[in-house]
C-alpha cells in the first residue's frame, strides 16, 4: 500500500500540533505501508517563508518531498480578508482570496498531487484550512482522506470547506466534538469517519527527580506546556493563578514550558523554563502534580494526552469543548469556567491526593484505551482497508462559476460556527479492542497494573500497606499512599 | 480543604465539579459568573446621591439644547382686489384691465377675491396668535426647566443630607451602645470608692470619737496602771525581767512604727488628703516618704501585710468581739484591768481594721494607747479607702465573702465568727505582745 501524507510543514524541529500529528502518523504508518510526505519548504506558519530546500528529503526514514511556496503571507491582507469572511456577508470569491492570503500557496505542490496522486492508494491531508488541503484534496479526488484538525474557530464555517468535508473519501477526526461540529456544518454524515486522535511518544521511564534537580524546583507544582500566548489562554491562566496565590493555602508553583510571546508575571511561584527538549518535557510532566490546559480552542491536546499517559490529572479550560469532553469521558481531569472554579479545582487537586491519583489513573487507562499507538495504528489501518474495499463514490462538488462565486450569498463564518451545536460530548468513545498481536514494532514494556486488593471489610487498615500495595502505587511515583493523602487533606 | 464525598475508585468528574460548584455557591452566596460580577462591580451605587453626578448647569444645558425662540414663518398671501390682475409688465397689466369687463361676462370674480382677501387676513391673525402662544409657552418652558433644575438640586441635596444624617445616627447609635457597654463593664468592675470629703468627714468623726473614748477610758486605764504597779511591786523579782521585756517591747513597738508607714502607704494619696494638719507625726512623714521612695520589695511586703491584716482584721474583730463579750461589750465600762495587756495588744493590732469597720467601736479606745496615736488614727481610715491591688479589684467582688468587707467599705463588716479560724491563725505582729502597753 502506498500512502502520501500531505501537510503544510514537515520536519523534526517543527512542533506545531497538526504538523507533529502528521509526522507521527507518517512514521507509524511507514511501518505498514510505503509512505511519502509531500509538503512545502516553509517552517514558519506565520510567514510561510521558504526556508528548507525544495526537493526530496528523508526524515526518520520517511521520504519527504518539499515544494516551494509561491508567496509569503501578507498579514494586512490576511487580516482584512479574515475580518470580511468571518464577520460579514461575503462571496465565495472572498473566501478563495482569504485562502490564498492565508497560504501556504504552493501551486507546485498541488500540481505534484494532481500528477502523482494516481500512483498512491491514498493521500492523507492534514489541516483542512490551508491552501494545500483545499486544492490538494480536489486534485487527489477520490484518494483524499482528510484529518481536519478543526477547532471551533470561524474558519470552519467558511462555505468553501463544506464541499471538501463532503467530498473526501474519509475523515479522521480527533474528537467527537470535532465530528459533531463538522457534521453540523457540512452535513457529511455519509462520509466514512472515525475518531482517531493521536498517540504520543511517551517515554516509559520518565525521571521526575532529574527534572527537579536540573531546574531547581522544589515542592508541588502545576505545569503548562505549550506556546505561552494569549490565544492559548495564558493571560487568563496568569490571572487565575494570581487569584489562587492570593487565596493563600495553596503551595503549588506554576511551571511554564515553551516559548513565550506574552509577558509572564514576575512572581517567585511562577517559573518559566523556556523551550525544553522532549525528555525534559516528559520528566517535567511526570514531576508535576497537575497539568493545566488553558487553551480555548483545541481539536486535540497532545499535551493533555501525554499527561494522562504519565498518570497525571489535567485541569482544562471548560470553554474548550474538546478538552472538557475529554475530561468528562476519561474521568481524568477537572475543568474550570471562571476564576473561582480554577482556584477551587486546583486546590481540590492539590489537597485531595486521592482524587488526583484516581484521576491520573483514569487518565492513564483512557490513554491506553484510546490513544496508545497500537490503537491509533489499528484505526488508521482499518479505515484504509475499509476504503480500499469500498468503491469510491461521489467526489467533490465543482466550484461555482465566475458569476456565482461573486454573489455575496455566504453568511459570516463566525455566525455559521456559532449556530452549530456546542458543548462536550459525554457519550463514551467507541474503543476498539486492544490489538492482541503487535500492530507496530513492539513498544517498551509497561509495568503491568495489578488488580486492586481491597482490605477485608470490617478491618481497619493497619497503616503499613500489604505486600501488593507498593505495586499498586507504583504508577504514582513519589506519591503518598491514598489513605494518607486523604488524611492530609483534612 | 474538606475532602470530597467520592469514595470509590470510579471517580466521577462531573460529580466532583458539582461539589466544587456547590462549594463556590456556598462561598459566594449566589452563583454569579465573572462577567456578571464585573458588570455588578461597574455599576455605580447610588449615583443619584453622588454630588459629582449632579449637573449644576442643568438649566444652561436646557437652554443650549433649545435654540432661542423665533416665531415661525407661516406661509401667507396678501390678496387684494387688484391682486389677480397685477403683473410686473405694464402692457400686460393694461391689457388685463382692458379685458376685465369681458372676463366679468363669464363669471363674477368679486366674491372669490373677497373670500381670498378674508382668508389672507385670517391667516395673518392666526399666525400672530400662534406666535404669541408659542412665545408664552417657551417662556413657561424656561420656568419649568428652572423649577425642575431647582428640584433636582434640592432633591440631591436632601438625599445627601439624609444620607449624612443616617450615618450620624448610626454613628451615635454605635457610640451610645459602646458607652452603655462601657458603663456596664465599669459597673461590674469598679468598686465603690468614697470621695475625699466623705473620707475626711469620716476620719475626723472617727478621731473625735476616739478622743472622746480616750478621755472616757482614761480613769480606767489609770486604775489598770495602778493595779499593774501594785502587781509589779508584789512580784519583785519579776520586775527587772518585766522591765527588760518592756524595753524590749518598746523596741519592738518602735518597730511597728516602721511598718506603720507602709501600712498607711497604700493610702498615701487618700491619707494626704485626709490627714489633719496636726497629724504631722513621724509616722505620717514616714508614710509620705514611703510613698515617694517605695520599692517593689516594699510594695510586696505591704501587700503581704495588708493581706495578713485583713485576715487578722477578722481575728481582731473576733478577739475584739470576744473581749467585748467577755468585758460585757464595748460600751461596757467595766472591762477587766487584768485583761489590760491582752486587750491592748489586740487593740493595737487590730486598730486599722477595727476602725475600718464602723461596727467595731470596742477597738477604738485602744488606738489612743498606741505610741503614735495620731498618725495611726490618721492612717486608720485610709485603710478603707486603700483600694486593693488590681488583681484584688478583679477578685474582690466575688472572690471570698470575707474579702468583700475589706474590699468594699460600703459593705458592712462581716460577722467576726465567720473568719475566726483565720483570725486566730494570723500572728499579731506587735500588739500581741503583752508588753506593748506603755509604761505608766
Amino acid at each position: 500500500m502506498k500512502v502520501a501524507v500531505v501537510v503544510q510543514r514537515y520536519g523534526p524541529a517543527i512542533n506545531g500540533g497538526a504538523e507533529l500529528h502528521a509526522r507521527y502518523v507518517a512514521e507509524h504508518l511507514a511501518r505498514h505501508a510505503e509512505v511519502e510526505v509531500w509538503t512545502t519548504c516553509a517552517t514558519d506558519y506565520v510567514t510561510w517563508r521558504n526556508e528548507l530546500q525544495a526537493g526530496e528529503d528523508r526524515v526518520n526514514k520517511v521520504v519527504v518531498r518539499r515544494f516551494p511556496v509561491k508567496h509569503e503571507r501578507d498579514p494586512l491582507t490576511f487580516g482584512r480578508l479574515s475580518e470580511r469572511v468571518f464577520h460579514q456577508p461575503h462571496s465565495i470569491a472572498d473566501e478563495l482570496d482569504w485562502l490564498e492570503a492565508e497560504g501556504p500557496t504552493s501551486p507546485a505542490l498541488v500540481a505534484h498531487i494532481t500528477k502523482h496522486a494516481g500512483e498512491f492508494d491514498f493521500c492523507i491531508f492534514f489541516s483542512y484550512r490551508y491552501y494545500h488541503a483545499f486544492h490538494g484534496a480536489r486534485a487527489a479526488g477520490t484518494k483524499a482522506i482528510l484529518v481536519p484538525t478543526a477547532e471551533r474557530d470561524p474558519a470552519a464555517g467558511l462555505s468553501i470547506f463544506a464541499p471538501i468535508f463532503r467530498g473526501v473519501r474519509a475523515l479522521m477526526y480527533n474528537s467527537p466534538e470535532e465530528r459533531t461540529m463538522i457534521q453540523a456544518l457540512a452535513h457529511n454524515e455519509q462520509v466514512p469517519s472515525v475518531v482517531v486522535g493521536i498517540g504520543s511518544e511517551v517515554p516509559p521511564n520518565p525521571q521526575p527527580q532529574r527534572f527537579r534537580q536540573k531546574y531547581g524546583i522544589r515542592g508541588p507544582f502545576a505545569i503548562y506546556v505549550g506556546r505561552i500566548d494569549e490565544n492559548k489562554g495564558c493571560r487568563d491562566l496568569f490571572r487565575h493563578f494570581d487569584s489562587y496565590l492570593r487565596n493563600g493555602a495553596g503551595k503549588l508553583t506554576l511551571v511554564l514550558i515553551g516559548n513565550s510571546i506574552l509577558d509572564i508575571p514576575k512572581h517567585p511561584r511562577i517559573r518559566h523554563l523556556g523551550f525544553v527538549d522532549d525528555s525534559d518535557k516528559f520528566d517535567g510532566i511526570a514531576a508535576a502534580d497537575v497539568l493545566i490546559m488553558p487553551s480555548f480552542f483545541e481539536s486535540l491536546s497532545m499535551v493533555a494526552l501525554e499527561a494522562w499517559a504519565l498518570g497525571k490529572p489535567v485541569l482544562a479550560n471548560a470553554k474548550c469543548d474538546v478538552l472538557k469532553g475529554q475530561c468528562i469521558r476519561s474521568n481524568a481531569g477537572l475543568y474550570y469556567d471562571s476564576t473561582a472554579e480554577f482556584v477551587e479545582t486546583l486546590r481540590a487537586l492539590e489537597f485531595n491526593k486521592w482524587v488526583a491519583g484516581s484521576l491520573g489513573k483514569n487518565g492513564r487507562q483512557y490513554y491506553r484505551d484510546n490513544y496508545d499507538w497500537p490503537v491509533i495504528e489499528r484505526k488508521y489501518l482499518d479505515m484504509l482497508e475499509r476504503l480500499s474495499k469500498e468503491p469510491a463514490s461521489g467526489g467533490f462538488e465543482p466550484l461555482p462559476g465566475w458569476m456565482e462565486r461573486r454573489k455575496e450569498s455566504c453568511p459570516p463564518a463566525a455566525d455559521a460556527v456559532a449556530a452549530t451545536p456546542s458543548g462536550p460530548s459525554t457519550a463514551p468513545e467507541m474503543t476498539l479492542p486492544r490489538p492482541t498481536g503487535p500492530v507496530s514494532p513492539p513498544l517498551p514494556k509497561r509495568a503491568p497494573v495489578p488488580e486492586r486488593h481491597d482490605p477485608p471489610k470490617g478491618r481497619p487498615h493497619q497503616g503499613r500497606p500489604q505486600q501488593s500495595a507498593p505495586h499498586r502505587n507504583q504508577g504514582h511515583r513519589g506519591r503518598r499512599p491514598s489513605g494518607r493523602s486523604t488524611g492530609a487533606s483534612r | 480543604m474538606p475532602d470530597f464525598n467520592v469514595r470509590s475508585d470510579a471517580v466521577n468528574v462531573e460529580q466532583i465539579m458539582e461539589q466544587i460548584r456547590a462549594r463556590i455557591r456556598e462561598k459566594r452566596g449566589v452563583d454569579y459568573t465573572d462577567a456578571e460580577i464585573r458588570e455588578l462591580a461597574s455599576v455605580k451605587l447610588e449615583k443619584f446621591l453622588d454630588p459629582r453626578g449632579v449637573r449644576s448647569d442643568l438649566l444652561e444645558q436646557f437652554r443650549k439644547s433649545q435654540p432661542p425662540y423665533a416665531p415661525p414663518e407661516l406661509p401667507n398671501f396678501a390678496f387684494e382686489d387688484q391682486t389677480l390682475f397685477e403683473s410686473t409688465r405694464g402692457p400686460l397689466r393694461f391689457i388685463r384691465r382692458l379685458l376685465l369687463p369681458i372676463l366679468k361676462l363669464f363669471f363674477n370674480p368679486n366674491p372669490l377675491i373677497k373670500a381670498l382677501n378674508i382668508q389672507s387676513k385670517l391667516n395673518a391673525s392666526l399666525a400672530e396668535r400662534e406666535a404669541k402662544r408659542d412665545a408664552a409657552r417657551y417662556a413657561f418652558d424656561q420656568l419649568y426647566y428652572e423649577v425642575m433644575h431647582n428640584l433636582v438640586l434640592e432633591t440631591t441635596r436632601l438625599g445627601i443630607e439624609v444620607k449624612n444624617l443616617k450615618m450620624r445616627i448610626e454613628s451615635l447609635a454605635s457610640r451610645l451602645e459602646f458607652n452603655e457597654r462601657r458603663a456596664r463593664a465599669l459597673e461590674s468592675a469598679v468598686v465603690y470608692k468614697p470621695s475625699g470629703e466623705e473620707k475626711t468627714g469620716r476620719s475626723e468623726e472617727t478621731r473625735r470619737e476616739e478622743r472622746r473614748d480616750d478621755r472616757r477610758d482614761e480613769p480606767r486605764r489609770q486604775d489598770g496602771r495602778r493595779q499593774e504597779r501594785q502587781d509589779r511591786q508584789e512580784r519583785g523579782e519579776r520586775q527587772d525581767r518585766g522591765d527588760r521585756q518592756d524595753r524590749q517591747d518598746r523596741s519592738d513597738r518602735s518597730e511597728p512604727s516602721r511598718p506603720a508607714p507602709p501600712a498607711a502607704a497604700p493610702a498615701a494619696p487618700a491619707a494626704t488628703a485626709v490627714a489633719p494638719p496636726d497629724a504631722e507625726s513621724p509616722a505620717s512623714d514616714a508614710s509620705q516618704a514611703g510613698t515617694s521612695t517605695e520599692g517593689p520589695g516594699q510594695r510586696s511586703r505591704r501587700r503581704r501585710r495588708r493581706r495578713g491584716r485583713r485576715g487578722s482584721g477578722s481575728a481582731a474583730a473576733i478577739m475584739g468581739g470576744a473581749a467585748g463579750s467577755a468585758d460585757g461589750g464595748p460600751d461596757n465600762g467595766g472591762e477587766g484591768e487584768d485583761a489590760g495587756d491582752d486587750t491592748d495588744a489586740s487593740d493595737t493590732d487590730v486598730t486599722p481594721d477595727t476602725t475600718s469597720a464602723p461596727a467595731a467601736p470596742a477597738a477604738q479606745p485602744a488606738v489612743a494607747v498606741t505610741d503614735a496615736p495620731v498618725a495611726d488614727t490618721a492612717a486608720v481610715p485610709d485603710v478603707r479607702v486603700t483600694r486593693p491591688e488590681p488583681f484584688e479589684h478583679a477578685f474582690g467582688a466575688q472572690a471570698h465573702p470575707a474579702e468583700s468587707a475589706a474590699s468594699d467599705p460600703a459593705q458592712p463588716a462581716p460577722a467576726p465568727e465567720s473568719t475566726s479560724a483565720q483570725g486566730s491563725d494570723t500572728p499579731a505582729p506587735a500588739g500581741s505582745d503583752p508588753a506593748s502597753t506603755p509604761e505608766p
